[in-house]
């Protein structure tokens, strides 16, 4: 078989196959992104730890719970930690600056969630003072804040008197190994803010906002979160506990249809560029007839013809599908942080990206190469000769 | 200058039927995701622009940029009611003003699974402030300081205890639900009661913010600067249609930024498709371009016969993808606005002004993949045109 004929084909019409092949790589790079943002949706339940179970309140998601729950919740067979998860809700200078920040017990923080790994600075220190915060490593770099800085937030929450402004020292700057918790979060001392409410210094709802549970290894958590739950079923507030991998998925449920969309818009689009990669594929077989004529007249087989139109085109979506995915790949960076400033979680790039964008661009390929590759094996020598083109 | 009819290239497009079809139908997707994401956002802007009215004020904590993070005390609250001559007064004389309990409540769906429902605790002056969005349907008000409440219409169908007759639990404490509203606001699909008495049910005992009617040709800016300066109670006020806009300023951006990023990316996919159908279409024809520059026609008719068919394969698709929009409309979805942590359900709106956005788009995706192969047609020569094929 002449395969020099299939570069040769493809490059006979330069401008048809470079547009084919930028249509397909647009359409790879758009479905990877999609993919991309509803799998980073759902990326911290899929990292939730199965060590740790979350109590909130079972009313509503801005409730507090008392302080006197920890106790007695630590008395909880199988409970070896708990600690205290408060949201904070200021922001820095003004709204748009919004990040995440949580007071917590600071002593049990890197206990609860291992995974957080200090880059820079110290954990006596943080432990040492009061007014004392971790700020993520996307913190820093976005705000450029450093180890000894005061970082100043307005209240959104918690009011304080005076200017409603809280003051910070970073004494750390952390990393998080693992989805389920971003870099771009701010912990401090649950005791700056409970001291502040108490003291009259600040105003605001008071309580924990949850309660992180470890677990013992080997316990079963069906059997505490029912004990925990059966506690304070009569309240003041009843609680609901859950696992972690439950805790955040309930936001994404709150998502509702949107990722459904998502996923609607890129089967649009690998509708639309289909089409396109067939129409292609149509006009070039057209055009490959009289070629096709000469070949079996040669004595080419049939299926030859077959696999040098259908390779025509696996080789020009394929190309177009690894430009594709080069694209998302050169972007995914820059689309990460803009995203993080709306803390959205990272697009996801790894082996299922790969898998996807090459498994599109040679169905697609596959698809639009069968027709014209059936007609071209069809071909008899003696028409295709006298085809008027 | 004779003119080229066209007839030519209607006949032209007829002749190429599939070749055509299948770019129509590559156009129309792209147009048709273009268009939903428009109306979508369309969708969710009506939900809220409807409700805002300028002439009633929100007042909320300083600091605070929604009413689930702000926060009265009740002493503080009826000082401004009644310290603010700005407040319109009823017939009776009373101001027309008054403060409102608000919290994201977790209740189950009929369907299973749990969702956020606002609950907004009232006075009974809140049903006068709100007067013109708020029509109740069925049943009867709430009589102040019962366990009784009023539900939206949509609620009634989808979450549990919500129907007219039965009960709803907030905490531990059953609220019976006496009466269905409508709203053409953003109180659609919220719970109202008393305000004291759900506060005490949910353990949480204080304000969120305080609404009022004001006096005709009040100035808010004026008001609003005084207010924030204020000594003994600093409060931030706003114009109720601020407040809305607000709310969903980040949810309406990030919709608007969705749809224009998937209008350019997969535009520039359908330019690339639609500039290949065109110059086949044209180097399929080049006897017959030939023939027309030989018998006397200028370029400039040809350039023009050519554009004007590749807008009339632009036209035509943006109608084919309007066709494939239009079926959505009223098509209720529902996500969460996270800035108040609420469920909205809101419906597509396909309104005049997206179908024209839309066809527009098509007509310029047309245009522009039309130009180039229609400004080589006019170059040719026609000796070389009659010779090809």
């Amino acid at each position: 078989m002449p395969w020099s004929l299939l570069p040769r084909h493809l490059l006979a019409r330069p401008v048809r196959s470079l547009l084919t092949l930028g249509s397909l790589a647009i359409a790879v790079f758009l479905v990877c992104f999609l993919r991309g943002v509803v799998v980073a949706l759902g990326a911290g339940v899929e990292a939730a730890s199965d060590q740790r179970l979350v109590v909130q309140s079972a009313v509503s998601l801005f409730v507090n719970l008392p302080r006197s729950y920890q106790p007695k919740i630590k008395a909880v067979p199988g409970v070896r930690q708990v600690c205290k998860l408060q949201w904070f809700g200021g922001y820095y200078r003004d709204p748009s600056n919004f990040f995440a920040q949580f007071a917590v017990d600071e002593l049990l923080l890197f206990d609860a969630y291992p995974e957080l790994v200090l880059l820079d600075g110290d954990k006596t220190a943080f432990w040492g003072q009061k007014t004392a915060c971790l700020i993520g490593r996307d913190l820093a770099r976005d705000f450029g804040w450093k180890v000894g800085d005061t970082v100043p937030l307005v209240g959104g929450i918690f009011s304080r008197s005076g200017q409603n402004v809280w003051n910070f020292e970073v004494a750390g700057i952390y990393e998080s190994r693992t989805a389920n918790f971003d870099s771009r979060t701010m912990f401090f001392h649950y005791d700056y803010l409970a001291d502040s409410l108490e003291s009259g210094a600040a105003t605001g709802p008071e309580g924990v906002g949850v309660y992180i549970l470890k677990t013992e290894r080997g316990s079963d958590p069906t059997r505490i979160m029912a004990a925990v739950d059966a506690l304070f079923e009569n309240g003041p507030q009843r609680v609901q506990t859950t696992t972690e991998s439950e805790f955040q998925k309930q936001f994404v449920t709150m998502l509702g249809s949107i990722p459904t969309l998502l996923s609607a818009i890129g089967g649009g689009v690998l509708f639309a560029i289909l089409l396109a990669a067939l129409n292609t594929m149509l006009m070039a077989a057209r055009e490959r007839t009289r070629t096709l004529g000469i070949l079996k007249a040669l004595g080419f087989s049939d299926r030859s013809a077959f696999g040098l139109l259908l390779g025509e085109s696996l080789v020009l979506c394929g190309l177009g599908g690894a430009l594709g995915l080069l694209l998302f790949m050169a972007l995914a960076p820059g689309f990460n942080q803009v995203l993080s400033q709306f803390n959205f979680p990272a697009l996801v790039v790894g082996p299922q990206t790969f898998a996807l964008a090459l498994g599109i661009a040679l169905s697609v390929g596959l698809i639009a190469g069968l027709a014209p590759a059936i007609r071209a094996a069809r071909l008899e020598a003696i028409e295709a000769l006298n085809a008027e083109r | 200058m004779a003119r080229i009819p066209l007839d030519y290239n209607l006949r032209s497009l007829f002749v190429r039927r599939s070749s055509t079809l299948l770019t129509l139908v590559g156009i129309g997707a792209t147009v048709a995701v273009l268009a939903g994401v428009l109306s979508l956002q369309r969708g969710f802007a009506k939900l809220f622009e409807s409700g805002g009215r300028t002439d009633v004020a929100v007042f909320l904590r300083p600091g605070a940029t929604n009413e689930g993070d702000s926060l009265f005390r009740r002493g503080q609250a009826d000082y401004l009611i009644k310290g603010l001559p700005e407040i319109a007064c009823s017939d009776s004389g009373r101001p027309l003003a008054s403060s409102e309990y608000y919290l994201a409540l977790r209740l189950r769906k009929l369907d299973g699974g749990e969702t956020n429902v606002p609950i907004r605790g009232v006075q009974p002056m809140s049903f006068e402030v709100h007067r013109d969005v708020f029509e109740l349907l069925e049943g009867r008000l709430p009589v102040a300081g019962s366990d009784e409440v009023v539900v939206g219409r949509s609620l009634t169908t989808r979450i549990q205890g919500a129907g007219l007759g039965q009960v709803l639990t907030l905490n531990t404490t059953p609220f019976r639900v006496v009466g269905v509203f409508t709203s053409s606001g953003p109180f659609a699909s919220e719970v109202w009661g008393d305000s004291e008495r759900i506060a005490d049910a949910l353990e949480r005992p204080f304000l969120n913010r305080v609404v009022a009617r004001l006096v005709p040709g009040t100035d808010m800016a004026a008001l609003a600067a005084r207010l924030e300066d204020d000594k003994i109670a600093p409060v931030k006020a706003l114009t109720e249609r601020q407040y809305l806009t607000g709310q969903t300023e980040v949810l309406s951006g990030v919709l608007l930024a969705l749809g224009s990023f998937l209008a350019v990316v997969m535009g520039t996919a359908a330019v690339f498709t639609g500039t290949n159908t065109m110059l086949s279409a044209i180097s399929a024809r080049s006897h017959e371009i030939g023939i027309l520059l030989a018998i006397g026609f200028r370029p400039w008719p040809v350039f023009f016969a050519f554009m004007l068919e590749a807008a009339l394969l632009g036209l035509l698709g943006g109608l084919f993808g309007v066709a494939l929009v239009l079926p959505l409309d009223g098509i209720k979805t529902g996500t969460t606005n996270f800035q108040t942590f609420t469920e909205v359900a809101f419906a597509f709106q396909v309104t005049p002004d997206v179908l024209g956005t839309a066809i527009f788009f098509a007509l310029v995706l047309g245009l522009l993949g039309g130009a180039w192969p229609a400004w080589r047609a006019s170059r040719m020569r026609p000796v070389e045109a009659l010779r090809l094929s």
